[in-house]
């Protein structure tokens, strides 16, 4: 196996598997953690395909650094929210509540 | 490049796949934070042994200062979910989540293996173009010239996010530092020689971006990382008031100024002369590492749990 | 001339950073003005379009394969024209009452959302249209989080699932590059030949814009966070951003992977759409609370949409030619813009009606078919729309898609669109009847109200508009279909 297959075939397997863990985890933390590790997955990919070449290929390059950029501002946004969540006394927004009425 | 895996490599990826199953699986949220500043690590190593040194800077500071701060700040806010156990699920729904997702993932991991070894790439086109682009780093010159419009999306972005998690603050009031309520002396002191050495190096950062790996993207994560660490010790990190406000704007208003000058007076959108393209891409990127850093440690001190509102939530 | 296609994106999101150190006083009328602005180079696009056809614009000026290539042709002009005409009457809903808004931040992140659809409707690269994407994902996430308490969860939800199927998109991206290196959309569909790697990259792809478009079953996400977010942004969102990753689903389909869906996968897509009508309208029949019935209805009619894959025959580069084709074309986007006015005019109605009544359950609107009738009007307008009643634009639509079932062959599709009708017209009467002077069975007993509190003319009125629009343009809408019939390929642009 090349290096390349190696690590296409991981970034793959990280991004279903932390995507699957994202969408099933409870913590509202721990899926912040998975969404940057499914991130990172398929970052994996994109560095693989651009160090296939003889001479690296940058445009992928460009395309992570931009991704995980993006990815620190979602994750901030979503720490943010969480931290709303949190410090509220009652959790659930079920349908019977009254008050905050949009 | 096709180099036979080598036992290093497989160590890393193995490290990798590691980390990231601890991160994910196991049940302490503060464990889980841990192990993936772990995963965060190895990845810029991975980064840097696949000749994308751009990129595991980039990672590197992130994961490990902004991302790995932010997380390590919720966690110890709550070490264990508000929630209490995750709630149970069925053994056989579990059994079917993982058969799917285990066979998604083979799947997805075929078409990767598919892929040829060595298809066309845009590296030569760059390559050719790199004179006439204003700087001598690829990277750079794809990511503010070639494909500039992206950059000026995301830089939007970040501003955006900031400026949703500062109306996110508690009683929309922004504190502009983290009231640390009990600073180590030996960090303290620390960070009074750190800071100015980092501040130094980012300003190094993004000016070799022109010529080597760096550029505002680095150079803004870790200031971002440097206003963090004055915020953790108690020292005003942030421009105050609405000051802040602008400094989170300006980059994309440069960008948007840039955009609006090469449409009306140049020769298109963003397209840049090579006369000029070097010294424009130098002072747009000097605005976007301010805004980048802005951003990202608003962010930080907004959410942090040591800033200087409590959880008694203002009424919003 | 075509800077009009960068001028589009970037000049809203100049909006956006204009109101983010405006002012508040200077809030509203600022954005309107932005907005009137927007929607003048909307104007304009459509206009260039309809006069010279699909327009392009080489950012920085390298284009293809290097740069960033922004495109527009017939659908394009139609989405951001639909985006313009939803945004705008929103924003002058919204300066009506604070109540609707959720907070000073409404004014600036409305208008980057707006930044963020127009920059994938112009979008001629992969990986541009993700990062556009995104844009509007974390705008829209933010101005559902507006809601108050109750709607941090669903926004946080929201986000999660978005950035989800972001991220199977951009896996998909990475795929095709790695098969054809380039991101453009024309050049990558030019190159792409079947495979594991372009077989994967569709599936990836196809999911995740799924996703992001509530298609059943992935569409859990949507009900609670269209129904918790303030009253102003809930059209915003059921009208315009859901629609956004169905379009780059279309583009993706028509353009990149031409021919290569085989028969199976539209068809599946077809009959999880039906799924999603039938499921969707039975929801919205049980709900209490009107604005989640409004969001129901919204999973239910976004599954219609998904009626465009198994009907066009052949979806490669080029006019599709058969009568089927063209129909579906023309039933899909008729259905888009049908369903975008008449929810917006919904859900400002219901917005209207909670500023009135202080909630939005439906035992508390007992009486507002008298005392608020211009909005109860506005809401059954709407509702004639959606269920497809003739002449309404919404009939249009429908008709377009029956006609294009029997003439492909696929009958089942027709019972499917009779059915959905059925159930629409029943939970548009149920809300209607609640609204009634007399005590609503179904619902907690609750003590007729005093008079309700009053609601601005300006709110009331744009609530009206648009059902009335509902109505009015399904009697004109012979021009828009001939402008929207056009072949979905951008590859002639020049």
């Amino acid at each position: 196996m090349t290096r390349l297959d190696v690590v296409l075939a991981c970034g793959a397997v990280l991004a279903v598997l932390a995507t699957a863990r994202l969408l099933t985890e409870r913590d509202l933390v721990r899926a912040v953690i998975a969404l940057n590790i499914a991130s990172g997955g398929v970052m994996m990919v994109l560095i693989a395909i651009a160090s296939r070449a003889e001479l690296a290929d940058p445009v992928p390059q460009a395309m992570v650094l931009t991704g995980i950029v993006i990815t620190a501002a979602v994750t901030g946004l979503a720490l943010a929210l969480i931290r709303r969540i949190e410090a509220e006394p009652h959790d659930e927004a079920g349908p019977g509540r009254q008050d905050d009425e949009p | 490049m096709m180099m036979a895996a080598t036992a290093f490599d497989l160590v890393l990826v193995l490290a990798l796949l590691a980390s990231a199953g601890l991160a994910l699986f196991l049940p302490r949220r503060s464990t889980a934070a841990v192990m993936f500043c772990v995963f965060g690590v190895l990845l810029a190593t991975l980064w840097a042994r696949m000749a994308a040194p751009d990129v595991a800077l980039a990672e590197a500071i992130l994961g490990a200062g902004v991302t790995g701060a932010l997380l390590i700040d919720a966690v110890t806010a709550h070490p264990k979910a508000p929630d209490g156990s995750p709630a149970v699920r069925r053994r056989t729904h579990w059994l079917a989540i993982a058969t799917l997702a285990a066979v998604i993932a083979v799947g997805i991991a075929a078409a990767t293996l598919a892929l040829p070894d060595s298809a066309p790439g845009l590296a030569e086109a760059v390559e050719e173009r790199l004179g006439s682009s204003g700087v001598d780093h690829p990277v750079t010159a794809v990511l503010l010239n070639f494909r500039g419009y992206d950059t000026l999306l995301e830089v939007a972005l970040l501003a955006i996010a900031a400026l949703a998690v500062l109306s996110l603050a508690p009683g929309g009031e922004m504190p502009v530092a983290a009231e640390a309520l009990d600073v180590p002396a030996p960090l303290d002191a620390l960070t009074r020689l750190i800071v100015p050495v980092v501040v130094l190096f980012a300003g190094w950062l993004l000016v070799a971006g022109s010529t080597r790996p760096g550029g505002a993207f680095q150079s803004g994560v870790l200031l971002a990382g440097a206003m963090i660490l004055l915020a953790l010790t108690g020292r005003p990190a942030l421009p105050p008031g609405s000051w802040l406000r602008l400094a989170l704007v300006a980059g994309v208003g440069s960008y948007l100024a840039l955009s609006g000058l090469t449409a009306s007076g140049g020769r298109g959108l963003l397209v840049l002369d090579e006369e000029w393209a070097g010294f424009a891409i130098l002072a747009l990127e000097t605005v976007l590492t301010a805004s980048i850093a802005v951003a990202l440690a608003g962010v930080f001190v907004a959410s942090s749990r040591s800033s200087r509102l409590t959880a008694r939530e203002a009424p919003r | 001339m075509t800077t009009l296609l960068g001028a589009l994106p970037l000049v809203p999101l100049t909006g956006a950073l204009v109101l983010a150190v405006a002012p508040p006083r200077r809030a509203p009328a600022l954005t309107l003005g932005f907005g009137v602005a927007t929607t003048a180079l909307a104007m304009a696009l459509i206009r260039a379009v309809g006069d010279s056809g699909p327009q392009a614009l080489d950012v920085g000026g390298w284009g293809v394969p290097l740069g960033i290539t922004l495109r527009a042709d017939a659908f394009s002009a139609v989405m951001v024209g639909l985006t313009a005409l939803s945004s705008l009457a929103v924003i002058g809903y919204a300066t009506g009452s604070d109540r609707v808004r959720g907070g000073p931040m409404f004014w600036p992140l409305t208008l980057a959302l707006w930044a963020g659809l127009n920059a994938v409707y112009v979008a001629g690269d992969l990986f541009n249209a993700y990062v556009a994407l995104e844009v509007m994902g974390v705008s829209a996430v933010s101005l559902v989080a507006l809601g108050g308490s109750s709607a941090r969860r669903p926004a946080l939800r929201y986000l999660y699932v978005a950035v989800t199927g972001s991220l199977a998109y951009l896996l998909g991206v990475a795929l095709v590059y790695g098969e054809v290196g380039t991101l453009d959309i024309v050049a990558a569909g030019e190159s792409l030949s079947a495979g594991a790697a372009a077989t994967g990259a569709l599936g990836l792809m196809t999911v995740g814009l799924a996703l992001k478009t509530a298609l059943f079953p992935l569409h859990a996400w949507l009900p609670a966070a269209h129904a918790s977010a303030p009253s102003a942004v809930s059209p915003l969102m059921s009208a315009l951003v859901v629609k956004a990753s169905f379009y780059l689903l279309v583009r993706l389909w028509s353009d990149v992977f031409g021919g290569q869906a085989g028969a199976a996968l539209p068809q599946l897509l077809g009959l999880l759409g039906a799924a999603a009508v039938l499921w969707g309208s039975g929801c919205a029949l049980r709900e209490q609370r009107l604005k989640r019935v409004v969001a129901y209805s919204t999973v239910a009619q976004l599954g219609y949409l998904f009626l465009l894959f198994p009907l066009l025959s052949g979806l490669g580069p080029g006019a599709p030619d058969s009568t089927a084709s063209a129909a579906a074309w023309g039933g899909m986007v008729t259905l888009v813009l049908a369903h975008a006015v008449a929810k917006s005019a919904m859900f400002l109605a219901a917005g209207n009606l909670v500023v009135a009544y202080g909630s939005d359950d439906l035992a508390a609107l007992q009486g507002a078919a008298s005392r608020r009738p211009m909005t109860v009007m506005a809401f059954a307008l709407a509702g004639v729309s959606l269920a497809g009643l003739p002449p309404s634009f919404g009939f249009v639509g429908k008709w377009q898609l029956m006609q294009a079932s029997l003439a492909s062959g696929q009958w089942w599709w027709l019972a499917l669109l009779l059915a959905g009708g059925l159930l629409t017209f029943g939970y548009v009467v149920r809300v209607v009847r609640a609204t009634y002077d007399r005590p609503w069975h179904g619902g907690p007993e609750r003590p007729p109200t005093s008079e309700p509190a009053r609601v601005p003319r300006r709110m009331e009125a744009t609530a009206l508009g648009l059902g009335v629009l509902a109505i009015v343009l399904g009697l004109t809408s012979a021009p828009i279909l001939e402008f929207a019939e056009a072949p979905a390929s951008v590859a002639e642009a020049p």
